[in-house]
């Protein structure tokens, strides 16, 4: 275990502290709109990295992460708007109501092989957004249900931007805790063996399933307070096309690395409004680069490439041999 | 009691159509252990190609493209199998499980992305086969639907024979069966799983070139298909032949009831597929293995 973290720690997290600083102060320089890019893109980064944690740590593919996601903003929404609950208490109901889904979600399917949990998931998340689509007298359907702002009196974006930066901080620390725990290691031991681990005594089934409600409620909590930040939730949001976004964020910036998915989340939004004039064309580009990331760097496109900027040194050694150790014990 | 006995034909005729898809999946599980999570993006370029096939050549009887666009979208899939799945088999990649769930929803994103950059979101509708409705008590049913239905129990039965009758289809069951015993007898495993992945996914296509004309094809087309012949196959028992054929014929059955039963008829068509996920998770409480299912979870 050490020897994960202690690579986890070298390259990537020096960049994250220079991240870090660089996220606190960019309010001072950039404009209006692309704060809105920024805020957009640390929604994803959440949503991302925890989708990286549930999957790159735990072998779990869930594609229900973008409907957890719409859970926590349609149960928020519609609590602040019937039962005229205040904001926070709304955005932490919501953020419940995506971990009681999940919970009852993981239980059903945790204890079967990892397929039956992707397969359940897809059909749970299309047939959720079909549902509330349906449902247009409670959700207002796809006209969208409308929303409080975060901060109605203010003009700027800037106490919005600092809320989703913050929010992002906070779930990275979350996770990053969270590996390190002895719910880190059980997930690894899981991942790389389930039996093995069953048999050292790791009760799996509830280490998945913790893990997986854990990471239900940051797609939540990131659902309700985005949800709040645009003032307007559709069921379009959850369509599969958004999940596998979400997916290719992850998996380009490397999915056994929370910052790296995080990092490619922030990097691949920015680069879609960058590339603007391609239209649905940005949407090909990043599925191909998906495809072949799978096939030829599945630590990720990002961490491959940074692994070769700064190899120079012995730490990326270090890390070449842990990869390597992992595999063997793996196969 | 009229009512009841149409609602019956309308499930069992939508049934065929869907275990045609579901076969396709499950001929893919049981020879490559891969669910295909594109299987809904193939049944979409199956809509496409046979709109773009009949734009092209105007007089042709639109029944005679289905085959042809199968085809078409099988030669893609055969593609597809030797550059990113066949790696799989060949030890190259680590955690084969894990990469072949991704690599397929990968694929499955890319399609439908490459699809909307292509032909926009806008709904195409090729000809329908043949004009018409047929009654059946109080409900209609289109002809094109039964056409549908009709040449995909021609199919089903088509396919059948090939798997329990001819050389390919015993050699698809033992690689199936046992990999390492079909290998000793002179069976080229990874041949076999580019068929099976060519034919699941050809069956995927046909399906939505059947279905073209009464639905309409759009790039997100496929995803209601798929989910339905993912619950279809959990259902029958995965890797089952003939669960994925009874178990696409309850849920044609179920949609009918259950559409046709529904208090609020402006909704029922919405919640047809909600009864497929309380099934679903019937099934992962009550006989996870599916109704004739045979491996060990």
């Amino acid at each position: 275990m050490s020897k994960i973290t202690n690579a986890l720690r070298q390259p990537i997290a020096l960049a994250a502290l220079g991240g870090l600083v660089l996220i606190l102060i960019l309010p001072l320089f950039v404009q209006s709109y692309w704060l809105h890019v920024l805020i957009t893109a640390y929604f994803y980064a959440i949503l991302a990295s925890s989708w990286a944690l549930l999957a790159g740590y735990g072998g779990q593919f869930s594609f229900a992460h973008m409907a957890f996601m719409a859970i926590g903003a349609y149960v928020g929404g519609l609590v602040a708007i019937h039962l005229n609950v205040p904001l926070i208490a709304s955005i932490l109901i919501g953020t419940l109501a995506a971990g009681l889904a999940g919970l009852i979600i993981g239980a059903l399917t945790l204890r079967f092989k990892a397929t039956y949990l992707a397969l359940f998931t897809i059909a749970f998340s299309e047939i959720l957004r079909i549902t509330i689509r349906a449902e247009a007298q409670i959700t207002r359907g796809d006209r969208g249900l409308k929303l409080t702002p975060l901060f109605p009196d203010s003009i700027s974006r800037v106490p919005d931007y600092y809320v989703l930066a913050g929010l992002l901080i906070l779930c990275l620390a979350f996770m990053y805790w969270l590996i390190q725990s002895r719910v880190g290691l059980f997930l690894r031991a899981i991942r790389e063996d389930e039996v093995a681990a069953a048999a050292r005594g790791v009760d799996v089934v509830r280490y998945k399933v913790l893990v997986f409600v854990l990471t239900s409620m940051i797609a939540g909590i990131a659902g309700a307070v985005f949800a709040n930040y645009v003032t307007i939730i559709t069921p379009n949001i959850m369509v599969l096309p958004q999940m596998g976004l979400v997916i290719a964020m992850a998996i380009i910036g490397g999915v056994e690395s929370l910052i790296a998915a995080a990092i490619g989340a922030i990097l691949i939004q920015i680069s879609l409004e960058l590339l603007r004039e391609f239209g649905a064309w940005r949407m090909v580009i990043f599925g191909a680069l998906l495809i072949v990331t799978l096939r030829f760097a599945s630590s990720g496109l990002l961490t491959t490439i940074f692994n070769r900027i700064f190899k120079l040194g012995p730490k990326a050694e270090l890390r070449k041999g842990t990869d390597g150790g992992a595999t063997d014990d793996g196969t | 009691m009229d009512y009841f006995i149409s609602l019956t034909i309308t499930g069992v005729v939508m049934g065929f159509i869907f275990a045609l898809m579901a076969l396709g999946l499950t001929l893919i599980f049981s020879i490559l252990n891969v669910i295909n999570f594109a299987h809904g993006e193939f049944y979409m370029l199956g809509g496409y190609a046979i709109f773009l096939l009949l734009e092209a050549f105007s007089g042709v009887p639109p029944i005679l493209m289905v085959p042809v666009a199968g085809i078409l979208v099988a030669i893609l899939g055969i593609v597809f199998e030797i550059a990113f799945l066949r790696p799989m088999h060949e030890d190259k990649i680590e955690r084969p499980a894990e990469y072949a769930v991704l690599i397929t929803f990968g694929l499955s994103f890319f399609l439908l992305n490459l699809a909307l950059a292509l032909w926009g979101p806008y709904p195409h509708s090729p000809p329908p086969f043949i004009e018409g409705s047929v009654k059946f008590g109080p409900i209609f049913i289109s002809a094109d639907r039964l056409v549908a239905s009709g040449m995909s129990l021609l199919l089903l039965a088509l396919l059948l024979l090939i798997i329990n009758k001819t050389w390919l289809g015993k050699a698809l069951r033992a690689v199936s069966q046992d990999k390492q015993a079909a290998a000793v007898v002179g069976i080229n495993s990874e041949v076999m799983n580019t068929i099976a992945f060519a034919l699941g996914v050809g069956l995927a296509a046909v399906s939505g070139a059947l279905l073209a004309s009464t639905f309409s094809v759009t790039p997100d087309v496929g995803a209601v298909p798929a989910v339905r012949s993912y619950i279809i196959i959990v259902l029958g028992g995965m890797g089952s032949i003939p669960g994925s054929i009874v178990g696409a014929i309850i849920i044609g059955l179920v949609e009918s009831y259950g559409a046709g039963y529904f208090p609020d008829p402006s909704r029922a068509l919405n919640y047809k597929m909600a009864y497929g996920l309380v099934i679903f998770a019937l099934v992962l409480l009550v006989r996870p293995q599916g109704l004739f299912g045979r491996k060990e979870l």
